[in-house]
Parts: structure tokens; sequence; C-alpha cells
């Protein structure tokens, strides 16, 4: 224990100087406790020493210590100091008064023992020390973790539950101090008051000096608390900066490693490549002087046995040596003719190499200039941001990389496999997003953007695929069929590929106020709606196309009045000898004809009797219309099922009901057939206009005289499907149609 | 004049009533019905007169036609009057069915005996209609006739000779000369009519001078229907709309 507590002071007292955030100077007053000051460092050596000594004491002052024991124990509970034990002893220790020793608090506190904060702190911080020189070591966020729980402090105890206590005396103690020196700052007994040392001096009571120490105490707790809240946030800040501070590093290391490590690389490529240049050349030396050796080494052996023959000839008998010696002389001459090379051919010295290292110093400075940016992102197309000529791109970069421009490539998709591909455009923008004009309706175009600085582009981002907004449809006017309750449209779609949907909008054309709001019909499938209105008022209409890019601007629009009903004779019924008005609404039986023979059998057309059907909204309720005829005209009118033969005369089946009129030697003949039959009905005005009241409802079909007013036959037809009004003409003539009138009051009887 | 309610039946919510009163046309008492349909009970109502046919009186109608719904539906009063005068004491009035009582033929006669009493036409169109002003809901101003058989004639021979005042003695003849405004006549006749199949009736002859006239008449053949009330109970109801069409127009 000693030795630790050596060590500890040893710490405290170098240490002490060096950390400021407990010191108490903040507060200047003179009375702050000064946790760390010399005497208190000294005086807990001695509480140790006397904490062995009390150890030692043993059971002599067991009953002092029990005591004691009982009272530290009471404290403890009563502040809460189970964890911190320990302290509690300490500070107990210190709490028993003793002369000379003043300077203590005389108050438990719950937080930690400051020294031992320090401590452990500095203790990290070594270890802190020793990791400095690695990577990552310093800095970790669980170090700063540990920091803050070591600093950690639960205020919340205000400092008012702090009570000053202090241990009465014990009996064999001193004669207590009863009052207060205020000038020597010091607790001293009453007739000390009187001697030289104090006469002086301020005196006041004990308890008086006691209150004023509190107060003071209980109001710098407070400031305490305070500050130990700011430093905790400070704290935080600390630590979130200390991240980012990791992360900046993080970045900043990859960066540097890469580039660092392609230096590296090229390097040793550059070594390799030229330690093996160089190895090559020092064979090719090699080889070369080598092979100049071995030729020396020829020569040499050539000469030393020339020598020897010589020296053999010399002692040749004289014959034998004249012999010899000119066929010698030959071969010497020869030989020492021919030239020796003694030329080195390969010098020792290699060149001096020329290092190229300006790969290398470009990389090499290429680590000081920013990078290049990274891909950006492209967006999916908005809904509804696209027109038919255009359309909105837009990307987001997700780094914090310098961009000075961005370049957004575009071309149609193409739906044939790649071939040849179709050349892209491109447009420069500063922003992250771009209109772009001028391009076909209805059609995909696929984008991609790069970010650039000065550094170069970026990678490109991924292709996205935008579409323009469908053109308009075109409304077939010519083909609306309306009734009171409801109008049947139908439309070109305007585009030569197909779109998602159409949308159908009406607004009512009469007051001003009503035109502002506008009907939607959506999601059409097909180039035609039903649409339900209101009865007795007009509406202009309007047909979108729609995909997703959004969609079409308005189509022309298209007027229908909800008046009676409103329908055209239908072209694809005609009988050949019958022409339709350009308003489709009179047909005209003309003297002349085709030859029978010549016409086909058809399933639309009407072959056998010249007739015509017209186009009525499939929509029950009521439908009136009129037929203006000629006196003296063979006609029959009625309605009929749309698949009604045409091979048949209009009433000869049951698939039909209508009003044949023949007139015949003066005589007005009138019939009302249905299946071929008729009821005998005599009729003594002939009608020229004829009133057809067609009721699904009630399934009555009714004809008038409307001239007259007056009712001329009701049918009770059974009306499972629809049915389309027909006219037929018996001889050339006229039949005109009137329609999109109210029916009248005469007719609402039936 | 005094009216005697004879007898009062709600019908179809309306009030099917039978009353007397001194006829001072035919010099006897003469009973009628009225029909008032629901509506009379806050507004007047237009006036439709029904002639019977031979043989009938004031009940046949009422009790067999079965008219009341149309009646009911469409508003109007239905006035149905006796056939002719009664309990007179002329002689040789119950000789013949078809001649004298209960055969008014709803003209006046000009000969006597029948002459003081037998004023059938007058009684139809003069006396009757303002009794029924005087006392019901009925707006004068909006009249018209119909009937069955010799009702039939009774309505045509009306409304011919006074035009204007439904909206026809010989029917054909007076169609020949008519030159009132505008009528429109509905006929529907059995085809099994016995009358018809004898030759005694010659619709042929009356839409002929309607044609010739330009006198705006349909006419139907009934197939198998015959002169009875069944027939009648048939088609009231597209006479009624027919005149109510008018009436309430």
């Amino acid at each position: 224990v000693e030795e630790e507590s050596g060590q500890e002071l040893g710490l405290d007292r170098s240490t002490a100087k060096d950390f400021h955030f407990y010191h108490m100077d903040l507060h200047d007053s003179e009375d702050r406790l000064q946790l760390f000051p010399e005497e208190n460092t000294r005086m807990r050596k001695e509480v140790v020493q006397a904490e062995m000594a009390n150890e030692s004491r043993g059971a002599g002052d067991g009953k002092a210590q029990r005591d004691l024991q009982e009272e530290v124990d009471e404290l403890v509970h009563l502040y809460g100091l189970e964890d911190d034990h320990e302290l509690g002893d300490e500070f107990v220790d210190e709490n028993m008064p003793r002369t000379g020793v003043s300077e203590y608090p005389p108050y438990v506190m719950k937080r930690r023992d400051p020294a031992r904060e320090q401590r452990d702190w500095r203790l990290s911080g070594e270890t802190v020390e020793a990791e400095d020189l690695g990577f990552g070591g310093w800095g970790s966020a669980g170090q700063c973790q540990d920091l803050r729980e070591a600093y950690r402090y639960t205020p919340g105890r205000a400092s008012e539950e702090y009570e000053c206590y202090v241990i009465p005396e014990e009996e064999d103690e001193e004669e207590a101090a009863d009052v207060f020196c205020v000038t020597c700052k010091t607790p001293i007994r009453a007739f000390q008051k009187v001697f030289d040392e104090h006469k002086e001096h301020e005196v006041i009571p004990l308890n008086e000096a006691l209150e004023s120490a509190k107060d003071e105490i209980h109001k710098n707790m407070y400031k305490l608390e305070k500050q130990i809240i700011e430093m905790e946030n400070f704290a935080n800040h600390l630590e979130e900066v200390f991240i980012t501070v990791e992360e900046n590093f993080g970045k900043q290391e990859q960066n540097f490693e890469s580039h660092y490590n392609e230096i590296l690389e090229t390097l040793a490529q550059k070594y390799e490549e030229k330690i093996q240049a160089l190895g090559e050349k020092k064979k090719e030396k090699l080889e070369a002087l080598y092979g100049q050796l071995v030729n020396c080494g020829e020569n040499l052996d050539t000469c030393k046995e020339l020598m020897e023959t010589i020296e053999e000839m010399c002692h040749e008998e004289k014959v034998d040596f004249i012999k010899d010696a000119v066929a010698m002389a030959d071969r010497l001459g020869k030989f020492l003719k021919a030239k020796t090379d003694v030329e080195i051919s390969a010098q020792p010295e290699f060149e001096d190499q020329t290092l190229d290292f300006s790969d290398v110093e470009q990389l090499m400075g290429s680590i000081n200039t920013i990078p290049a940016p990274s891909a950006p992102v492209i967006n999916p197309q908005a809904p509804n941001s696209a027109t038919g000529s255009s359309v909105r791109v837009c990307w987001s970069l997700y780094s914090d990389d310098t961009v000075e421009s961005y370049q957004l490539s575009y071309r149609p998709v193409q739906d044939s496999s790649p071939g040849k591909d179709q050349a892209a455009f491109t447009v420069t923008v500063k922003e992250t997003y771009c209109s772009v004009t001028n391009l076909v309706p209805n059609t995909q175009y696929e984008f991609w953007v790069t970010a650039h600085n000065r550094a170069g582009p970026s990678p490109s981002s991924e292709h996205a695929v935008y579409m323009t907004a469908p053109s308009p449809p075109i409304i077939k006017t010519k083909e609306i069929r309306s009734c009171e309750e409801a109008v049947l449209i139908c439309w070109e779609s305007g585009n030569l590929n197909p779109v998602d949907s159409y949308t159908v909008e009406l607004t009512q054309a009469e007051s001003p106020e009503a035109s502002d709001v506008t009907e939607s019909v959506v999601g059409i499938p097909t180039c035609e709606s039903l649409v339900q209105l209101q009865p007795g008022r007009s509406y202009i209409i309007y047909v979108r196309a729609l995909n997703t890019g959004g969609p079409s601007v308005r189509s022309e629009p298209a007027a229908v009045h909800t008046i009676g009903s409103y329908f055209r004779l239908n072209k694809d019924t005609c009988h050949p000898w019958l022409i339709i008005s350009e308003d489709g609404l009179s047909v005209v039986r003309s003297e002349r004809r085709i030859p029978a023979r010549d016409l086909s059998s058809s399933d639309t057309r009407f072959t056998r009797c010249v007739a015509v059907m017209g186009n009525l909204i499939p929509v029950r309720g009521h439908h009136y219309w009129e037929v203006e005829v000629d006196e003296h005209l063979d006609y029959t009118v009625g309605v009929a099922f749309e698949d009604v033969t045409k091979q048949e005369d209009l009433g000869a089946n049951c698939l039909s009901w209508c009003m044949r009129h023949t007139f015949a030697s003066s005589r007005h003949k009138y019939e009302f057939l249905h299946n071929r039959t008729t009821p005998d009905i005599r009729i003594t005005v002939p009608p020229k206009k004829i009133g057809i009241l067609l009721d699904y409802e009630n399934s009555k079909l009714s004809f008038f005289n409307v001239d007259l007013s007056q009712h001329l036959y009701t049918f009770s037809c059974q009306l499972h499907e629809f049915v389309h009004p027909c006219f037929s003409l018996e001889n050339p003539g006229c039949l005109k149609v009137h329609n999109g009138i109210s029916m009248p009051k005469h007719v609402t009887f039936y | 004049m005094a009216l005697k309610q004879i007898s009062s039946n709600k019908c179809f919510g309306g009030l099917q009533k039978v009353f007397e009163h001194d006829s001072v046309e035919l010099n006897c008492k003469m009973k009628f019905a009225v029909y008032l349909p629901p509506k009379a009970e806050t507004e007047k109502c237009p006036a439709l007169y029904w002639l019977s046919g031979l043989t009938c009186t004031e009940q046949n109608f009422i009790s067999k036609s079965g008219y009341h719904q149309a009646a009911s539906e469409h508003g109007l009063v239905v006035i149905a009057p006796d056939t002719s005068p009664r309990g007179c004491n002329i002689k040789g009035e119950d000789e013949s069915w078809d001649f004298g009582t209960g055969a008014g033929f709803y003209v006046d006669a000009t000969e006597d005996p029948w002459k003081t009493n037998y004023r059938m036409y007058s009684y139809v169109t003069e006396e009757l209609p303002q009794l029924i002003n005087a006392n019901f809901p009925v707006d004068p101003q909006r009249m018209s006739v119909f009937g069955h058989s010799m009702g039939g004639h009774g309505a045509l021979i009306c409304a011919l000779k006074n035009p204007g005042k439904y909206k026809a003695y010989d029917a054909t003849n007076l169609v020949k000369s008519y030159r009132g405004s505008q009528l429109d006549i509905l006929i529907d006749q059995g085809k099994d009519d016995q009358f018809l199949l004898d030759g005694q009736l010659l619709p042929d002859d009356f839409i002929a001078a309607c044609t010739e006239k330009k006198i705006p008449v349909v006419f139907r053949l009934q197939e198998g229907y015959d002169h009875s009330y069944y027939f009648i109970a048939t088609f009231i109801t597209d006479h009624i709309r027919h005149h109510a069409k008018y009436l309430n127009a």
C-alpha cells in the first residue's frame, strides 16, 4: 500500500500542476478547497499511515475505532457512499479534527477522488503514448469514451443536500476549538484569543464560522455543477470532432495510400526493368570478352605449338631443318600476317543510366492535386416532369468532391440489337439538373452524366431512361354519340407507339365559374370512353395521352350537348345505293343503281333492303329522334339490333321493329312491322315528320306524327341488347334525321 | 238543380259516385256517374265524358270497364250519363232494344211522342256539362268526349258538331263538312265485333271521309276483340291517355 501510495503521490506531485481542469482557482476564493495542495497530499500520506496505524492499533483502540466505524457507516449510508467506501474511510479519518490539521474538506463528497481520476487519466495517457507511433491509437472512440466515463458526474444532488457534518469530538481527544479566528483562518480555542498570537485578530464564534464556511461551499458546489455540465457538453462535441477527424483522416489516408502505392509500384517496376537491362548488358559484355579470351587462348596455343615445333626443328639435321624451315617460314608468315585482335571488345564501364522518372514525378505531383470526382448518381425520372418535347433530368453527387461542371449525354433508346450505336448528344451544365429540349414525343432516351474538375472526369453514372410525354390524341368528332345522360367519345392515339393510358377531361361550357371545374376520367386503356353527364348541359371535352414521362397536352376540344340523343348514320352499314350526307344526318337514294349481282354479302352492310343504321349511344333510358319524310316516299323507319340480318327487310325478323309507309294508288298504307306481322292500323293524315321514342326502361318503341302531336303506335319490345335506329328507302328519295332535341311534351305521356 | 247522391265508393284513391237529378231537357229523373280523382280534392280537373252504348245505363261503364286507375293517374273527372230518359212512359219505348229506352243515340228527337223527352244531344252537350261545372271541381275550359258503340258515334257527332268545344249525327257526313279546329280522333274497333261483321258499322267510310278532309284519325282494328266491355277494358287506358294528353297539356 505504501508503495502504491508513494507512487500515487509521486504522480500526483509531478502532475498536480499540469492539469487545470480540477483546479478550484476558477472561483478565486481563498477559501476554496485546494484539493491538490502539498499539504493535502501530505495529509493523505499521513492518513494512509494513520490508517495503517489504526489498523495496527488493533483491538486496543477497538472501542473507539468501532464507534468511529459506526459513525462512518452512518455517514456512508446517509450519503450513499457505499461504492466509495474507501473514499469514505479516508475522508472519515480526515474528518476527525486534529489540531493543526486544518485544510481538508469538512464534508463528504460523492464525487470520486479527483486524484484517482487524475491518475486514471494519466494512466490512459501513458498507454496512449505507447501507441502514438502506430496508427489509430490515441484518438479511438473507445479511449475517448473511457475519458468521458472517468469524468462523469451525476448532477441532481443539489448542493444543499450536502451537509456540513462535523463529527463531535471524542473525549480522549484534545480540547476542541470553539471559536474561529478570521485572521488566521483557523479554529482556535477561546482562551487562545487572549494570547499574543490571536490577540489582535478578529474572532467569531465557531458556529458562525461553520455556517459561513458551509454557505461558501454550497455556492461553489452549484457553480461546480454547472461547470461539469459545460465540460460534459464540450466533451461530447470533442467526441464528434474526434470521429470526424478520424473519418477525414481515413479518407486522406486512403487517397495517399493509393497514390503512394502507385508510385512505389512504378518505382519497383522501373527498378526491375533497369536491373534486368543491366543484367543483359553485363551478359553481353562478358560473353564478348569470353569470346575474345577463347580466341586469345587459341592463338596462344597456336603460338606455343609453333614455338615448340621451331625448337624441335632447331635440333634436327640440316637437311630436315631446311625442309621444315621453309614450310615453317610459310606457316609462320601466314600466321603472323593474320592480325590479332587485341582490342578489348567490351568495355568494363557501363554507361551512365539515365533513369526516366518523369512518370513517377507526375504521380508524385498528382498526390497534391485534388482527385477527379466520383461518379454522380443519376435520378430516376420524376413523375409528370416531362413534356412532349423535353425532359428534366436530375442527378446528385454523394461525396464532397470538388466539381466544376457536369456533362450530360443522351441518345434515344435503341430497341434493336446493338449494331451501330447512335451518336449521343452532350450538354455541359453547372447545376445538378438539366432540361433537355428538342426531343421526340413518346420516346425513351437514355441519359448518363459525368462530373468534371481540373483533375479530369469522373466515371460515368449509370444510364437512366427518361421518357418524353406523348403527343395529344385527336378526338373523332364525327363519331361522337350522346344522350341526355352520357356521351361516347372515341379518338385516335396521336402517337405511333403505344401509350400507357388516356385521360378524358370535361368542363361545362355555360357558366364561367363552372368552367373552372374540370372533371377527369383517368386510366382509360382504349381509345374510347363512355362518360356520364348531366342532362341539359353543354360540355367541352379534351383527351390526353399518358405515359411514364407524364401527360400530353390537351387534344383539340370537342363540344357535347346533353339535349336529346345525338347520333350519326353509320357508313359501315350503308347499302351501296344510299349516300349519307356530310353531317351524317341525311340519306339519299338516287335513281341510278349498281346491278344487284355486284353486291357481295356483308356482315355490316345492308344488301337486300336499301337501308342504313344510325350509331346510337349504348346507354339505356329514353332516346327520341325525328325523321323528315316525303308523303309519296315508300320508307321504313324504326330500330334494330346491331346484328340484324342485313340480307332481309327491316321488320321481317324479330331483330327489328319499324313503321313502314307505302304509297300506292293514291292511298297511304301504314304498317308497324315486327317479325313480319303488323296490326291493322289506318292513319288518315300522312305524317311528314315522324317522331320515334325508344324507351328501354318500359321496353317500348313509339311512333308519332310530330306536326299533329298525334300518337300513331307503340310496340312492346324486349330489348335485351342495345338497338340502333334504322332507315330504309324503298324508292328513290331522301330521309332527314333530326336529333339532339328534347322530347316534346305530348311524347312524355307515352 | 238539386243533386241527390245515390252512392259513393272509394276507388284508386278517388271516389266513384252516382247522382240523381231532375233533368230539364229530358223531363224526368236522370242518374249519372261521376268519378272524382284524388287530384280533385285540391284543384279543378278536366272533365271527360263517356257515352255508353245501346242498352247501357250509368252503371255498365263504371262497373265493367276498369277505367278508374287511368283516370286516377291522369287526374281526370269522368262523367258517365245514362243512355236515354227513363220512366217517361212513352208508348213503344221498350219495344226494341235499339230504339227508345237505352237507345237515345245522343240526338234530339224531332218527332212526337219522342221529342219531349228524347233530347239526349242537348242533355249531353248542354245541360249535363252545366250541371257538372256548377257542382263539381271541374275546369269548364277543358272538356273531352269518348264513348263506345252508340256512345262512340255520339262522341264523334258531339265533337264534330261543336268545333272547339271538345279538345261529332252521322259522323261520316259531319266529317265531310267539318271546318273546325284540329281534332285528334282515336278509334279502336274489335275485329270480331259482330256489328262490324254484320256490316252495321262502316268505319271505312268514316276513315275515307277523314282522310279526304285531313282530319287526323288513328283507327286500330284489334284482332280477336269483340264488342263487349272486355274489349273496352283492354283499351280504355290508351283512350284515357289520349284524352289526358290534351286535357292536361
